[in-house]
C-alpha cells in the first residue's frame, strides 16, 4: 500500500471513529432535534430560539459540571445531592443579601462556604467512612432538606439582588443573555481543570483504575474528598444563577437538577464507570436536554407525555453508546 | 497395566508450554506424590485429571478402560474427587448443608434434615479429632470455622463421595500439624480400602511420610518416577531441578558490597510476614525466591505501604520511613511494579501518555497546572528508553501488546527517579524480547545506583539477575543465597526446606 492510499484509509478510519464519538453523536442528535422542531414549528431553529435554549441550559450546564467530575472519578461515584445543594445556595443568597446589591458578595461567599462544607461531608463519608456514593449523597439530600427548613423557617425570605438578576438576565450583543457568557467561562475553566491540571489527571486516573492510581502515588482519599467539594461548589454556583433568573428563592427551586444533571453527563458520553469522557460532552448534553424540553412544549405534549418521551430518548441514546463501545473492543 | 494411566499429556497456554508428553501411572491402594518446582506443570497435570483444565492431547485410562474427561462432571463420573487449596464451600451455609449440598436427602421435594445431619455426622466423624474437643461443628456456618477446619470439611466432602481416585492438591497447606495427622490417618485408611490418593505437595517431609511412589515433573516433562523408600531428599531435588548447566548469575560480583545501603528493613511483620530483616545496597539486585506465594509479593506491598505493617522499621537512604500508604512511599523514593498488570498497574481506558506520567505529575507542573510540553517530552523519553513500540502517545494503552504494556508500567517509574525499585514478577506473561529489554533496564537501573528488590516466579530469571537471593517460606526468610550458592539446586532445596542438596 502506498502512502496516499494509506493516508486515505487512515482518514476513512478517523472519520468513522469521529462519527462514533459520543460528543459528535449528541451534536448530531441536537441538530436533528432543531430540524424536527423547525418542521413542527417554523422558527424553532432560529437564532433567537437557540440563544434562549442556551440561556436556560446554562443552569443545568453549570450544575452538571460538578456531576461530571464526580462521575469521571469512578468507583460508582455519583452526586445525588447537587439539586438540593443548588437549592440551598438560592436560599442562602436570597436570605443573606435581602435583595440588596451591597450584600451580594457576602451572600455569595456564604453560599459557597456552606455548600462547600456539605460537599466536604459527602467527600468524607465516601472517602473515609467508605459509604457508597449513592447512599451518602442521597442521605445528604435529606440532611440538606432539613437544614433548609430550619435555615429558612420553611419560607425563604429575601430575593435576588438587582445586580445578580442583571448579570444573569442582562442582554448583550445579539440578544445573548448574561447566563450564557457565565456558562462559557465555567465551561472553559472546567475543561482546563480536567485537561490541564494535575487534579484533572488524577480524576481520570482514579476513574480508570482506582487501585493502579493509588499504587502510582495518588492520595486516594484526599482526591475523593476534592471531587465532592468541587461538585458542591459548582452546584452552589448553579443555584446562584438560577436565583438570578427566578428572582426569588423557594425550598425546592433547583431540586429537579438532581437527576437531569446525571442525564446530561451520560448523554455527553461520560461513562458511569468513570475514567472516560469530559465536560464538552456534558455541555452538549445539557443543551440537548433543554432543546428536547422546548421541542415537546412546542409540540404541545402534556407534562406527563413529555417525561415519557424524555425517558425514551435517553434510553435510545444510551443504547447507541453502548453499541459503539462494544464494537470497539 | 496401571489402575490410572495418563500418557502423552500436552498442554500449551498461548505460547507457553505447560506440559509436553508428560505421563503419570499409579495403582489402587497407593498414595502417589506429585512433585515439581515452580512452573513444572504439576498443577496443570492434576487439573487435567480432575477436568478443570482441558488438555491439547491426553490419553487417560482408568482401570483399563479409556476415560474421556472434558469437565469436572466427567471426572466425577469416573470416580475422581479433588480437594483444592481454594475452597468450594459456601460460607453462609452450615457444615451439614455444605456436606450434603446437591445430594440432599429429599422425599417428594421435601428435605429430610435429620437424615442429612446423620449422613454429615458420619462423613465428618472420621475427622473428629481435627476439631476442638472432637466436637463436630455440624450446625455452624462454614464461614465461622478457622481456615484449617474449613479445609478439613472440604476434604471430608471429597471423601464422602467414595472416590476411586482422590486428588489432594496442597490440601495440607492451611492445616495445623494435629489436623495434618488426622487427615493422614484417613488417607491411610482410604489407601487400605483400595483408593488411589494423588498427593501433589511442596512439603517433602509429608511426601516421604505419606507416599509410596511419586512422579516428578520438570519443565512440563516427566523427570522420573520413584519409589520413595529407595530415594533420598537430595535425589528428589536433583530430579526436580535437573543437572542443566545454568548461566552464572551475579553472585560473583562483589563490587556492590562497598556501597551504601539504600533500603534497610528490620523486624518487619504483617498479617502474613514475620521477622523480615533485609538490606539492599545501591546498585544491587536482591531476589526474593521460594515457592510461589510464600510472602514475596506481600513484602513488596508492605514496603510500598499498600499492605498494613504490624511492626518493624525501615530506612530509605538512611531516613526512617515506614510508609502508611503508597503516596508516602513514592515521595520517599520507592517505586512498585505490581504483580497484576491490568488490575494494579494500568489505567486501561486512558492514553499511553497519561499512564506514563501519573506518578510524576508534580514534577511537571506548577501550582497544579500541567506543562503539556514537558509532560509529553518526559513520556517520550521514558518510552524511548524502554523501546516501547507505539503509534502515538495519545493511543489507548490497551492497544499495546502485553510486553509493551508492562514496559509502560515500569516506565512510569523511571520518571520519578526512584532510589529503590520493587519489582513483583515483572516479566510474567510477556514475550521473550520484551523480557530481554526489561532485563537490560534492570541492569541500567543498577548502574545508576538504584537498589532493586525482585520477586519472580521464574527461578532462572531470579538466578540470572540477582546478586543475592532471599528465600521465603511461609512468610519468613529461611535462607540467603550468595556467591557460589546461587544455584538452581540450592534455590529449590532452600525453597522446599531441605537441609542440604
Amino acid at each position: 500500500m502506498n502512502t496516499a492510499q494509506l493516508r486515505e484509509r487512515m482518514q476513512a478510519v478517523e472519520a468513522r471513529d469521529l462519527l462514533r464519538h459520543p460528543v459528535v453523536l449528541s451534536l448530531l442528535v441536537l441538530v436533528a432535534l432543531f430540524a424536527a422542531g423547525n418542521v413542527a414549528a417554523p422558527g424553532f431553529a432560529s437564532f433567537g430560539s437557540l440563544t434562549n435554549v442556551l440561556r436556560i441550559a446554562a443552569f443545568l450546564g453549570v450544575i452538571a459540571a460538578g456531576q461530571t467530575i464526580v462521575i469521571l472519578g469512578g468507583g460508582e461515584g455519583i452526586d445525588l445531592s447537587v439539586g438540593k445543594i443548588a437549592t440551598f445556595s438560592t436560599v442562602i443568597v436570597a436570605q443573606v443579601s435581602q435583595g440588596q446589591d451591597e450584600r451580594l458578595l457576602l451572600a455569595i461567599v456564604t453560599a459557597f462556604a456552606y455548600c462547600g462544607l456539605i460537599g466536604l461531608g459527602n467527600g468524607i463519608g465516601v472517602a473515609y467512612l467508605r459509604i457508597p456514593p449513592l447512599v451518602m449523597t442521597l442521605g445528604m439530600v435529606g440532611v440538606v432538606t432539613g437544614i433548609i427548613r430550619v435555615y429558612s423557617g420553611g419560607q425563604p425570605e429575601g430575593r435576588a439582588p438587582a445586580m445578580l438578576s442583571a448579570l444573569v438576565n442582562g442582554t448583550t450583543v445579539g440578544g445573548i443573555r448574561g447566563s450564557v457568557w457565565i456558562w462559557l467561562v465555567v465551561a472553559v475553566f472546567t475543561i482546563w481543570l480536567l485537561r490541564g491540571t494535575t487534579f484533572g489527571r488524577r480524576v481520570y486516573a482514579l476513574g480508570a483504575n482506582r487501585r493502579a492510581a493509588e499504587l502510582s502515588g495518588i492520595n486516594l482519599q484526599r482526591n475523593l474528598v476534592l471531587l465532592y467539594v468541587a461538585s458542591s461548589l459548582y452546584a452552589a454556583l448553579g443555584g446562584m444563577l438560577l436565583l438570578g433568573f427566578a428572582g426569588a428563592a423557594s425550598i425546592n427551586l433547583a431540586d429537579q437538577y438532581q437527576l437531569i444533571s446525571i442525564a446530561a453527563v451520560v448523554i455527553g458520553g461520560t461513562t458511569l464507570a468513570g475514567g472516560v469522557g469530559g465536560y464538552l460532552g456534558t455541555a452538549v448534553g445539557a443543551v440537548v436536554l433543554q432543546t428536547m424540553r422546548n421541542l415537546l412544549i412546542v409540540l404541545d405534549i402534556p407534562a406527563a407525555g413529555r417525561q415519557v418521551v424524555n425517558g425514551i430518548i435517553l434510553i435510545v441514546l444510551l443504547s447507541l453508546y453502548g453499541r459503539q463501545r462494544r464494537l470497539r473492543q | 497395566m496401571a489402575f490410572l494411566a495418563m500418557r502423552g499429556v500436552d498442554k500449551r497456554f498461548g505460547g507457553v508450554i505447560a506440559l509436553r508428553d508428560a505421563s503419570l501411572h499409579a495403582e489402587r491402594g497407593e498414595v502417589h506424590g506429585l512433585l515439581g518446582a515452580n512452573g513444572s506443570g504439576k498443577s496443570t497435570l492434576n487439573k487435567i485429571l480432575t477436568g478443570v483444565v482441558a488438555p491439547d492431547r491426553v490419553d487417560i485410562t482408568i482401570d483399563g478402560r479409556p476415560a474421556a474427561i472434558s469437565g469436572p462432571h466427567d471426572a466425577h463420573g469416573h470416580g475422581v474427587a479433588a480437594v483444592y487449596q481454594e475452597l468450594s464451600l459456601i460460607p453462609d451455609l452450615s457444615v451439614t448443608a455444605n456436606l450434603v449440598l446437591a445430594s440432599e436427602d429429599a422425599r417428594l421435594g421435601f428435605l429430610r434434615r435429620r437424615a442429612d445431619r446423620e449422613r454429615a455426622a458420619e462423613v465428618l466423624g472420621r475427622f473428629a479429632a481435627a476439631f476442638p474437643g472432637g466436637n463436630l461443628p455440624l450446625d455452624v456456618p462454614i464461614g465461622n470455622l478457622s481456615p484449617g477446619e474449613q479445609q478439613v470439611v472440604e476434604i471430608a466432602k471429597a471423601v464422602a463421595r467414595r472416590p476411586n481416585i482422590l486428588v489432594l492438591d496442597e490440601a495440607t497447606a492451611s492445616l495445623y500439624s494435629a489436623q495434618v495427622e488426622v487427615v493422614f490417618e484417613v488417607v491411610r485408611e482410604l489407601k487400605a480400602a483400595g483408593t488411589l490418593v494423588i498427593f501433589p505437595s511442596h512439603r517433602l517431609g509429608e511426601i516421604f511420610e505419606l507416599c509410596d511412589r511419586a512422579t516428578v515433573l520438570r519443565n512440563g516433562e516427566l523427570a522420573g518416577e520413584v519409589t520413595l523408600a529407595d530415594t533420598s531428599e537430595s535425589e528428589l531435588v536433583e530430579l526436580m531441578v535437573g543437572s542443566l548447566a545454568r548461566p552464572a548469575g551475579r553472585g560473583h560480583q562483589v563490587a556492590t558490597q562497598e556501597r551504601a545501603a539504600r533500603l534497610e528493613v528490620s523486624g518487619l511483620a504483617t498479617d502474613r510476614l514475620r521477622d523480615i530483616d533485609l538490606s539492599v545496597r545501591a546498585g544491587e539486585v536482591v531476589g526474593l525466591g521460594g515457592l510461589a506465594g510464600q510472602g514475596q509479593s506481600e513484602l513488596l506491598n508492605a514496603l510500598f505501604g499498600s499492605t498494613r505493617v504490624r511492626q518493624g522499621t525501615m530506612e530509605v537512604d538512611g531516613r526512617p520511613e515506614l510508609p502508611r500508604h503508597p503516596k508516602r512511599a513514592v515521595t520517599a523514593g520507592l517505586a512498585l511494579v505490581p504483580g497484576d498488570r491490568t488490575r494494579e498497574g494500568l489505567l486501561p481506558v486512558r492514553p499511553i501518555l497519561e499512564n506514563l506520567t501519573v506518578p510524576s505529575l508534580r514534577r511537571r507542573s506548577r501550582f497544579g497546572v500541567l506543562s503539556h510540553e514537558r509532560e509529553r517530552e518526559a513520556a517520550r523519553s521514558a518510552a524511548e528508553q524502554l523501546q516501547i513500540k507505539y503509534g502515538s502517545l495519545d493511543d489507548g494503552v490497551m492497544t499495546l501488546s502485553g510486553g509493551n504494556q508492562q514496559k509502560v508500567v515500569v516506565g512510569k517509574w523511571l520518571l520519578t527517579e526512584p532510589s529503590v525499585v520493587l519489582l513483583d514478577d515483572p516479566t510474567k506473561g510477556i514475550d521473550v524480547r520484551a523480557k530481554q529489554e526489561l532485563y537490560e533496564l534492570i541492569t541500567a537501573l543498577t548502574t545508576d545506583g538504584v537498589a532493586v528488590l525482585l520477586n519472580s516466579s521464574d527461578d532462572d530469571e531470579l538466578l540470572g539477575l540477582s546478586h543475592r537471593i532471599l528465600v521465603f517460606f511461609e512468610g519468613r526468610i529461611v535462607a540467603e543465597l550468595t556467591g557460589d550458592g546461587l544455584t538452581a539446586e540450592r534455590l529449590v532445596a532452600a525453597a522446599l526446606q531441605v537441609a542440604s542438596a
